[in-house]
């Protein structure tokens, strides 16, 4: 709850917006294995943030501890002025691996139905709120077909759909469109993009494409080191909306991937780096 | 009407024919008994005559009728406790141990003792039924709900979906394939009780009309009831491929 801004100028909006997730102290072991380590951070009202790091640097598990699917074991996540204790449904999640989250047995509008089920909406509403989200995300002529019948990028659209008929205020997505061809990747980052702004939501975006996050956040966090800390948050100052063509050559963008190449390059000789972005 | 007219069908059913034919000159040329070994006309003329009279069908429904319910039986109570077993680290600590001592046992040497306690009844035959028939489709429930896919529960619990709606609408569909063929085979052991069990406690059906038909040396009978056991199992197990290829149409579709 803020005051009103008073002035547009120097500050930018984001940074007088009250945060929706507030990370500290967090750190996260498996059995005597320490992944996370003193993990502070926060997710403003309707940010864009990404993480970034090589993959073994625990981007997924912090995920899995802000989607309430693993548990920390000391420090405090709080979401809207609350600890998360547990998984929710105004926190939504869209896994890396879109062929194993849908179920198979289910078509592309009882994949999407199964979140309003979830929810108790009445089974006569169902249908017009699966018709409206499918039409949003570009499925409608798939409504009748099984995932098993789309292509990769139809089955990521699946998943965003179920993600949203929860009604999510925070988005937390796992590398969503690594699997994908370079084309629908792009068409899908400027879909989520509108999307998230229109329903207003937060959302924490995971990968390891340093371009990718920077042509999506309003932040970009560097995960790095054993145990995974932060090694550096950057803003990211480019105009909204972004544009594949205008924004990626921008030289501030090409500033920031420097920069960040050589943050995970210094951690990760470079035949261990994967980099996807680098093409 | 087009897949039975399918030149690989009709090259099987040529198969199935010429071995009847080859069975039938064998039976002419008389080279063994036709006390033991009748002509397979003779067989289907055993088979027209106890349609006519009506005896064949009667014995036909006792049979199908046993199986069936014995199969139900196994069926519920193999998936029940396999969704159990596959679903709860209690459950599993608890039965495993007693179930996997039982499991061997013949089920045919269960009949005795459930003669014992339920007589020559068709209970006791239901019962020795189920027993024996439980095992294919409780493991293959034990199996397909304990690999119900880790991320398909994160999927669940974000959702949050209650318990019974993750059995009812995640866990159970997704084991179903592995449901249903142990269904299948549970099938197939449920109709072998079901005639061993007619001939043990002379209870009516295919299975005693076989005994009894070998018993008094009329061998054209004892091969009729074969080729009826054989015509039943043979329907039984196309029924329930009709069933799976329905239920389980989503994983036939490919791209």
């Amino acid at each position: 709850m803020q005051p009103l801004r008073k002035t547009v100028g120097s500050v930018r909006p984001e940074k007088a917006e009250a945060s929706a997730l507030e990370v500290s102290g967090l750190t996260v072991r498996f059995g005597a294995r320490t992944i996370l380590d003193g993990i502070n951070f926060d997710v403003r009202d309707g940010e864009f943030l990404c993480i970034v790091g090589s993959s073994g640097s625990g981007k997924t598990t912090l995920l899995r501890v802000l989607a309430g699917l693993a548990r920390p074991a000391e420090g405090k996540v709080q979401f809207a002025g609350a600890e998360i204790s547990g998984p929710s449904r105004d926190r939504a999640i869209i896994f890396q691996d879109y062929s194993k989250a849908l179920l198979p047995w289910r078509t592309v509008r009882g994949n999407v139905a199964l979140s309003l089920e979830a929810r108790n909406v009445p089974a006569s509403e169902q249908d017009a709120i699966v018709d409206e989200l499918l039409g949003i995300i570009g499925l409608s002529r798939a409504k009748e077909q099984f995932p098993s019948q789309l292509s990769g990028g139809m089955q990521q659209r699946v998943q965003i759909a179920r993600c949203l008929a929860q009604d999510p205020k925070l988005l937390l997505m796992d590398e969503p469109f690594g699997a994908l061809d370079a084309m629908t990747r792009q068409s899908l980052q400027d879909e989520i993009l509108q999307l998230v702004a229109d329903k207003k939501i937060a959302t924490v975006f995971i990968t390891h494409d340093l371009e990718e996050a920077i042509y999506l956040g309003d932040r970009v966090i560097v995960l790095g080191g054993s145990p995974a800390g932060i090694m550096e948050t950057m803003e990211i100052d480019l105009p909204r909306p972004r544009n594949q063509l205008t924004t990626r050559e921008d030289g501030r963008f090409l500033a920031y991937r420097h920069r960040l190449f050589e943050l995970l390059v210094q951690e990760h000789p470079p035949q261990a780096f994967e980099g996807k972005g680098q093409q | 009407m087009r897949r039975l007219l399918d030149p690989i069908n009709l090259a099987a059913f040529g198969f199935a024919l010429s071995l009847i034919v080859v069975w039938q000159l064998l039976a002419d040329a008389h080279l063994l008994s036709p006390i033991f070994f009748p002509s397979p006309l003779r067989a289907i003329e055993v088979l027209q005559y106890r349609a006519f009279d009506g005896s064949l069908w009667t014995s036909l429904a006792w049979t199908a009728l046993r199986m069936v319910v014995g199969w139900l039986l196994a069926s519920i109570i193999g998936i029940a406790l396999g969704a159990a077993i596959g679903s709860f680290r209690l459950a599993r600590v608890l039965l495993n141990p007693t179930l996997e001592f039982i499991r061997p046992l013949p089920a045919s040497a269960v009949i005795p003792v459930a003669i014992l306690f339920l007589g020559l009844s068709n209970a006791m035959s239901l019962t020795v039924i189920a027993f024996g028939a439980v095992w294919p489709v409780l493991l293959a429930s034990v199996h397909g709900f304990s690999s119900v896919s880790p991320q398909l529960a994160d999927v669940s619990n974000v959702l949050g979906l209650k318990r019974h709606d993750f059995m009812r609408k995640i866990a159970l569909p997704s084991a179903l394939p592995d449901i249903v063929a142990g269904l299948r085979v549970s099938l197939a052991l449920a109709l072998i009780l079901t005639v061993v069990t007619e001939m043990q406690s002379s209870l009516p059906g295919l299975g005693w009309d076989i005994f009894f038909a070998q018993r008094s040396y009329r061998s054209a009978d004892l091969y009729a009831g074969l080729i009826m056991l054989a015509v039943l199992g043979f329907a039984a197990n196309h029924l329930i491929m009709l069933f799976e290829r329905r239920a389980l149409r989503w994983r036939n579709l490919g791209t």
